[in-house]
């Protein structure tokens, strides 16, 4: 899947999650640049793109998901 | 001889002198007793420079050096704090600092969000070394720390905790069980707003251990699993719902350095928590803590054995009162029910808060003197359903209104539906809680027309934290009536999905 399509699916997920009309990210977004992802949301956000991408993170790996880049970069090398 | 400077002060001022010891690692930084006592001393020459007019002083919870060097400077200066949370909505922070109507704020951000304020950037004075002399005439009865937590009317309510309470409690508190060493690692995972973090940060300094926080943009349950097996963590107190999130990556955790879990906030599931044991960290001792905010952080505590748990429907029991506090179930009538019966439980003690922060209503409501065997005494009522067995273990079996906890946070659905009635003036709204995979999720219900919720939703971000807005909205045109004549809640529920 194309880093692309994957922000696309990204900013859905997201916006489902924290109850916004339309997420717009880029790959340097972060938590704080969307406003009602916090610690608490980050949890739904973690499992509905284990979810939909049919993967699954470590734990270790969760504290690694802040960026939108990185997540990206951590979904392509999880469905290799 | 229990009180504040004896019990709280000179013991900090003793772990002080540990100079090189670790006192916080803060985002992986250590600092050493030697550098907190000095952020402290800064903090106190300012306080001493320019006092503020009032005992009660703001605090924005950054969870960094300079706010707990804040907290002890502002108590050996006999100022209390008012945690104002950096993340929570600046209208809900600034209704507070009204309602206690400070005028000095400390806080460590470069730049304040606080406006029309006395502020003191805590970040950016110098150093100063230490001195242990301070001002020993300040009364018992002086605040500590005011806590505001959910208030059904739908304004926060403050918690007043004098001094007399936290000495009260950090006696009992090592009285218990758990005896903490300059040599342990402990945990400090709550935030600042709710009151398991003073256990969290002042009993290690109590006894010259090193402590280990969580920064806010972290995720929680993944940044202390980090912690525990980085830094090997001894100690820690957590609620049973971050086990919950930890319980599919149990495989992937193992702690045995942990000697002493204590678990509080909510009820602990015995199935939960025994897999947690087993599987994570199998050397530690695990304790289950309970109290209300009202009563100084826990009022029992329970040493969960690893055979014959004392349980009820499946929750592990909250044991017995803290030393001098006394734990009395009563039924409607206020009057003490009969051994092993279920009713609310009353506390009393010197660790009992002297009220509201001016709030004579809700006082009247929460407290009671009760002559019991020719004895007065004042009882805190907890709202908790209880009930005590021939040994004294006492069993938490629910709630008697409407109060639910998430994640540990205490919510009043009172609150939340307040501010949908803001948002909706002439429609009535219900807020009901309902467990969904083993955690509590909030169903707004809303008597309107179908249509989309974002608007509110993002009003209601603007008030309340986070973890008070619904998961969900439902619509209905017209709410189902009980025989009663009152919404019938049970019918509602039937939509949840």
């Amino acid at each position: 899947m194309e880093r692309e399509a994957i922000i696309k699916k990204l900013q859905s997920i997201i916006a489902e999650v924290v109850k916004l009309e339309k997420v717009e990210l880029t790959e340097d977004s972060t938590a704080n640049d969307v406003k009602g992802w916090d610690s608490l949301s980050h949890i739904a956000i973690i499992a509905q793109i284990e979810e939909s991408f049919g993967i699954k993170f470590k734990l270790r790996e969760l504290a690694k998901l802040k960026k939108v880049g990185s997540i990206i970069d951590l979904i392509i090398k999880k469905q290799e | 001889m229990i009180n504040f400077n004896s019990t709280i002060i000179d013991q900090l001022i003793n772990s002080f002198q540990q100079g090189e010891q670790k006192a916080f690692c803060i985002n992986e930084i250590y600092y050493t007793y030697h550098q907190l006592s000095q952020r402290i001393q800064a903090i106190r020459y300012t306080l001493q420079q320019n006092p503020p007019l009032q005992t009660e002083v703001g605090l924005v919870a950054n969870d960094d050096i300079d706010t707990y060097a804040s907290i002890l400077a502002l108590w050996m200066e006999g100022y209390a704090y008012v945690p104002l949370h950096p993340l929570q909505p600046l209208e809900r922070c600034l209704d507070i600092c009204q309602q206690v109507g400070c005028e000095t704020i400390l806080d460590s951000s470069k730049t304040s969000r606080y406006t029309d304020f006395h502020i003191i950037t805590t970040s950016l004075l110098v150093k100063k070394d230490f001195c242990p002399e301070y001002n020993k005439e300040i009364s018992e009865e002086t605040l500590t720390y005011i806590l505001f937590t959910s208030g059904s009317t739908g304004k926060p309510k403050g918690v007043k905790i004098s001094r007399r309470n936290i000495a009260a409690f950090a006696h009992a508190f090592d009285q218990t069980d758990i005896h903490l060493e300059a040599t342990d690692r402990c945990l400090q995972c709550f935030d600042m707003t709710f009151d398991v973090s003073v256990q969290s940060y002042l009993m290690p300094l109590l006894h010259g251990a090193c402590i280990y926080t969580i920064p806010h943009d972290q995720i929680k349950f993944s940044y202390v699993s980090g912690l525990m097996e980085d830094y090997q963590i001894t100690f820690g107190a957590m609620a049973p719902s971050m086990v919950r999130m930890l319980k599919p990556y149990f495989d992937e955790l193992y702690c045995e350095s942990f000697r002493a879990c204590i678990l509080t906030a909510e009820a602990s599931p015995l199935e939960l928590i025994q897999a947690w044991h087993q599987r994570c960290i199998p050397k530690a001792t695990l304790y289950n803590y309970y109290g209300p905010t009202e009563a100084t952080i826990y009022c029992t505590s329970y040493k969960i054995p690893t055979e014959n748990v004392k349980t009820h429907h499946g929750i592990i029991g909250i044991g017995k009162p803290f030393e001098g506090l006394e734990a009395l179930i009563i039924d409607k009538n206020d009057q003490p029910v009969a051994q092993g019966e279920t009713g609310e439980m009353l506390i009393s003690g010197d660790q009992v808060t002297p009220g509201y922060w001016k709030n004579t209503t809700l006082d009247e409501q929460a407290f009671i003197t009760l002559t019991l065997s020719g004895k007065r005494k004042r009882y805190y009522k907890t709202g908790d359903l209880c009930s005590i067995d021939a040994e004294g273990h006492i069993y938490y079996k629910g709630r008697k209104d409407t109060q639910v906890k998430i994640n540990g946070y205490r919510i009043e659905l009172g609150e939340i539906e307040y501010h949908v009635r803001q948002f909706y003036t002439e429609s009535n709204a219900i807020v009901l809680a309902q467990e969904k995979e083993g955690n509590v999720q909030l169903y707004l219900f809303v008597e309107h027309t179908e249509e989309d919720p974002h608007n509110l939703i993002e009003a209601l971000r603007q008030t309340l934290p986070q973890y008070m807005i619904p998961a969900e909205v439902i619509y209905q045109k017209k709410f189902p009536l009980n025989s009663n004549g009152k919404t019938d809640k049970n019918k509602l529920k039937t939509r949840i999905k």
